[in-house]
């Protein structure tokens, strides 16, 4: 394939190294990626792809932009992971796993990991250990949200990369995005969502689908939490069930420390 | 003023005669948890699914006119050079089935800015030229407090308007093609009872609302009471979710952005509707929040329509619908945010 | 048939007609970069020409007035207009690369073509200040706005009594058109520059605007005259101490003039994004007098 040598408005524009990774992860992001067909083409003449286990053989080390699927688990993933980030000018977080520990850190919610090792595992353990995000790590320069991944969004972050234009997160709750589509709020329905207090982006993909928000985005800049707990509390919902929504992606981890240590506060007084 | 009257049963031949058209019009979707119907305007392509007996709706008219995302234009990128390539997005007649005068006025309203100003937007004049708007009474809610914003009857705007008096129609005609399209029903000309019925009905319909809004002096008022201390306690509740500015009907503030395709040969503009309570609404480049905090945005929201529209426009950009305290999951609605601004709180519990 | 017809309100589409119609909405003007110079290490001047000649020629801006550049697929934005009105078409923007299409513009070739859309908001009324002296104050990229009406007020320099430029920025190697600093003086202008902190080669006076302002009061005995005409642009903290001064030392507040910077996405009136009140910066400003600012709340 011709390397390089495209221009836009008269900028030149390179056409970087790729490489894709996957640590503790389903893989699930990577798939959403190629399932791409009718824009994969134009996807791999803007960047050079060196490195996708899920997609083809040959390996290469020689990358500038590293994007890593999953979350850190074993020691080994952690080396792997310091060794990306010496290669990569950029590395991005791909995917909630990577950026918040995902789904996978769920088990951190669990005291004695040997306990939780036993279960599932049996009479032939495997290494593991706390689930880590990336950035517990090495510096991530950019993240992509979601579980999975929304591929356009994917698509849009790699252009505005490959530019040099800045990628832009929506700073707002997945609210905004839900009531644009005239969709009838889950709390009317007596649906437990986390849309009012989780950044969107996504599009609203669950509720559109009468299925309430699970957070997989990671809380919304400077989310309301002490009135969403207020609203959850007026629609009758357990503070449990949202909780344990806050707890699935890891997202919400800072939020519910700090909120846990007031709890813990309140009741020593 | 023209006015007709029909029986209920021409109703069908007056929908199926505007069919050969795009309709719109309210209908149901289904039940809320507390046993409260939830009504919603939609393409409709059957009769039997027109509500004309309709509370409210969750959401107004405003997708049908400002949808929350829209391509500007489009670029055609070759080179060093470009090509801009603008499309309205509008290329039929929509008959608009079943509107209540709140939603009817809020039209009317935003075409002020967004049509009759500098710079008229084609986007929005396109899709309003090619409305035809039937008008239907309204029943109103605890909510409503459309009557103290002066926008409970609406004068001008709709092409017919009408007025159920139990077994027929009153009908206000107010464009030459809704008067042609009536000739086709068998109407009548009101006769002394359907006057009495019309004025009876009108009063019936006046006696049910129960919200206010005190609007006197109000923009006054808003100017003293910029630095009262009850905006910072609305601005802790408040969610920054943007949720009210997509339920209203009259909020039109939107957002720019520019994409470049995967190809990197062609670029669009789309504008997407935007909240004034969201994060970064007044934030510039470089950094700079103008309205940093909650308090601060949600004031501001309030301020341009209770204030700076009215100054403006000599009206406010609010047409008491109600619908964004209801949609509001922390339940600031507008009657109790201007009372506690009023320093009324007491008297409106 | 009871079809309703198609009221087209663009009917001559793509075919664009220029000014307050519904066309001029999405309407751009094919710009070319024919110049760049680099002024400092993050600000540079852009030269722009509008490529049609008629086109060119026709379009007319006030002193004060700014336009929107738009590069397809990376952004568009408002920019001060910083040259002469008599230029017409053939514009100068100062740009300091801070967001997405700044940065971008900072990369493109000369030659490139850019949209451009406008003038758009208010101008300084230069031509009411014939016969008065005039003090223009800035701050920082606050010169860049101040630019086009000192071109107007220097191409009829003899309609214009004393005039006087009080120009801040926080170091000497921020200090933008200081090329032309010479020039302006040739003209019969009292240039005072003013830093935050100076550097080696730095000979000038090092501390706030409002010193050298003080100084400039007190030369009219403490008392502007009645003739004066000030314009100032500069940060928003800038505003209120530098009106202050001038309304104590006797201006009328409706001779003091600002132009002011808020974040906009249509410059047409309608996206709200400018606002400040109720009051849109791209329609009512971006040029205010004191009195208008007076009456808007969080303004300066």
């Amino acid at each position: 394939m011709e390397k390089g040598g495209r221009s836009y408005l008269g900028v030149e524009i390179k056409r970087p190294r790729v490489a894709f990774f996957e640590l503790s992860s389903c893989e699930g992001c990577q798939l959403q990626i190629l399932n791409n067909e009718a824009s994969l083409l134009s996807f791999l003449s803007l960047v050079e792809i060196v490195n996708f286990r899920e997609a083809m053989s040959i390996r290469s080390d020689d990358y500038e932009i590293a994007f890593v699927e999953g979350s850190v688990t074993r020691a080994d993933e952690e080396e792997r992971l310091k060794r990306i980030r010496k290669r990569a000018g950029v590395l991005v977080a791909l995917g909630s796993c990577a950026c918040f520990g995902g789904v996978n850190q769920l088990k951190n919610r669990f005291n004695d990991l040997e306990w939780v090792k036993h279960e599932v595992y049996g009479d032939h353990p495997v290494e593991t250990r706390e689930v880590q995000p990336l950035s517990a790590f090495v510096e991530v320069d950019l993240s992509i949200y979601g579980c999975p991944v929304k591929k356009e969004e994917v698509e849009q972050i790699v252009t505005n990369l490959v530019l040099g234009k800045s990628v832009d997160h929506p700073r707002y709750p997945v609210c905004m995005e839900c009531t644009a589509k005239g969709n009838t709020c889950l709390f009317e329905l007596g649906e437990p969502c986390l849309g009012p207090i989780t950044r969107a982006g996504c599009d609203s993909w669950c509720p559109d689908n009468r299925m309430g928000c699970w957070g997989c985005r990671g809380p919304a800049d400077e989310a309301n939490i002490i009135q969403f707990r207020e609203v959850i509390r007026k629609h009758n919902i357990p503070e449990e069930v949202m909780l344990d929504r806050m707890e699935c992606f890891g997202g919400f981890r800072h939020i519910l420390k700090e909120m846990k240590g007031k709890q813990d506060k309140g009741q020593m007084e | 003023m023209l006015f007709r009257v029909f029986v209920k049963k021409e109703l069908e031949t007056l929908y199926e005669i505007l069919a050969v058209n795009h309709v719109v019009g309210p209908t149901s979707r289904g039940m809320a948890k507390r046993g409260k119907e939830l009504f919603a305007f939609d393409y409709l392509y059957d009769f039997q699914d027109l509500r004309l007996d309709f509370t409210t709706t969750t959401h107004s008219l405003k997708p049908f006119v400002l949808p929350f995302q829209e391509t500007l234009s489009s670029f055609i990128i070759e080179d060093g050079s470009w090509e801009k390539h603008v499309d309205l997005n509008i290329y039929k007649q929509h008959v608009f089935f079943g509107v209540h005068a709140c939603d009817i006025n809020a039209l009317n309203k935003l075409d002020k800015v967004l049509s009759e100003q500098a710079y008229p937007d084609p986007f929005y004049t396109g899709k309003r030229r090619n409305m035809f708007i039937i008008g239907i009474d309204c029943h109103p809610q605890p909510f409503c407090f459309c009557r103290s914003m002066g926008t409970d009857t609406v004068l001008h705007g709709f092409d017919m308007y009408l007025t159920d008096l139990g077994d027929s129609y009153f009908v206000e005609i107010q464009s030459a093609r809704a008067w042609d399209i009536l000739q086709q029903i068998p109407t009548a000309e009101p006769d002394e009872e359907d006057h009495r019925r019309f004025v009876e009905t009108v009063e019936a319909r006046n006696r049910e609302f129960s919200c206010q809004v005190d609007t006197s002096d109000l923009t006054k008022i808003l100017d003293l009471e910029f630095q009262s201390p009850v905006w910072e306690e609305w601005g802790k509740q408040c969610l920054s979710c943007g949720t009210c500015a997509n339920v209203c009907p009259t909020c039109y503030c939107y957002g720019v952005s520019e994409h470049v395709d995967l190809d990197l040969q062609g670029a669009s503009k789309i504008r997407q509707l935007y909240s004034c309570n969201l994060i970064d609404f007044a934030e510039v480049a470089g950094g700079h929040n103008f309205r940093p905090d909650s308090s601060s945005r949600l004031k501001y929201r309030y301020y341009h329509k209770h204030r700076g529209f009215q100054e403006a426009f000599e009206e406010s950009l609010c047409v008491g619908c109600g619908r964004c305290g209801q949609a509001c999951l922390a339940g600031i609605t507008v009657p109790d945010v201007i009372a506690s601004v009023r320093g009324q709180e007491e008297e409106n519990e | 048939m009871n079809k309703l017809e198609f009221v087209d309100v663009m009917p001559s589409q793509g075919k664009f007609m220029r000014k307050t119609d519904l066309t001029s909405f999405e309407y751009s003007y094919q710009a070319e970069i024919t110049s760049v110079y680099p002024l400092t290490a993050t600000e540079k001047l852009y030269q722009i020409r509008i490529i049609d000649t008629g086109l060119r020629q026709s379009f007319n801006f006030q002193p004060g007035q700014f336009v929107m550049l738009e590069l397809p697929g990376i952004g568009e934005g408002p920019f001060s207009i910083s040259s002469s009105p008599t230029r017409h078409g053939d514009i100068e923007l100062c740009i300091r690369a801070v967001g997405n299409l700044t940065h971008f513009l900072d990369r493109v070739p000369r030659g490139t073509v850019v949209g451009i859309s406008g003038p758009f908001g208010t101008g300084f009324p230069v031509e009411k200040m014939e016969g008065s002296d005039v003090l223009l104050i800035a701050g920082g990229l606050g010169i860049v706005p101040l630019r086009a009406p000192l071109f107007a007020v220097l191409e009829n320099r003899s309609r214009y009594k004393r005039i006087d430029i009080i120009y801040g920025a926080r170091k000497p190697s921020e200090l933008l058109f200081t090329y032309q600093h010479q020039m302006w003086r040739q003209f019969d202008i009292n240039l005072d520059i003013i830093v935050d902190e100076g550097d080696a080669d730095w000979t000038g006076p090092v501390g706030r605007i409002t010193e050298i302002l003080e100084k400039r009061i007190e030369v009219s005995s403490g008392n502007l005259s009645r003739k004066t005409f000030a314009i100032v642009c500069g940060p928003p903290v800038m505003f209120k101490f530098v009106c202050n001064m001038l309304i104590d030392a006797g201006l009328p507040m409706q001779k003091i003039f600002v132009s002011l910077e808020r974040r906009m996405h249509c410059g047409r009136g309608k996206c709200c994004r400018c606002n400040i009140g109720a009051t849109y910066t791209c329609l009512s400003g971006p040029v205010f007098d004191y009195w208008e600012v007076m009456n808007m709340k969080e303004a300066i």
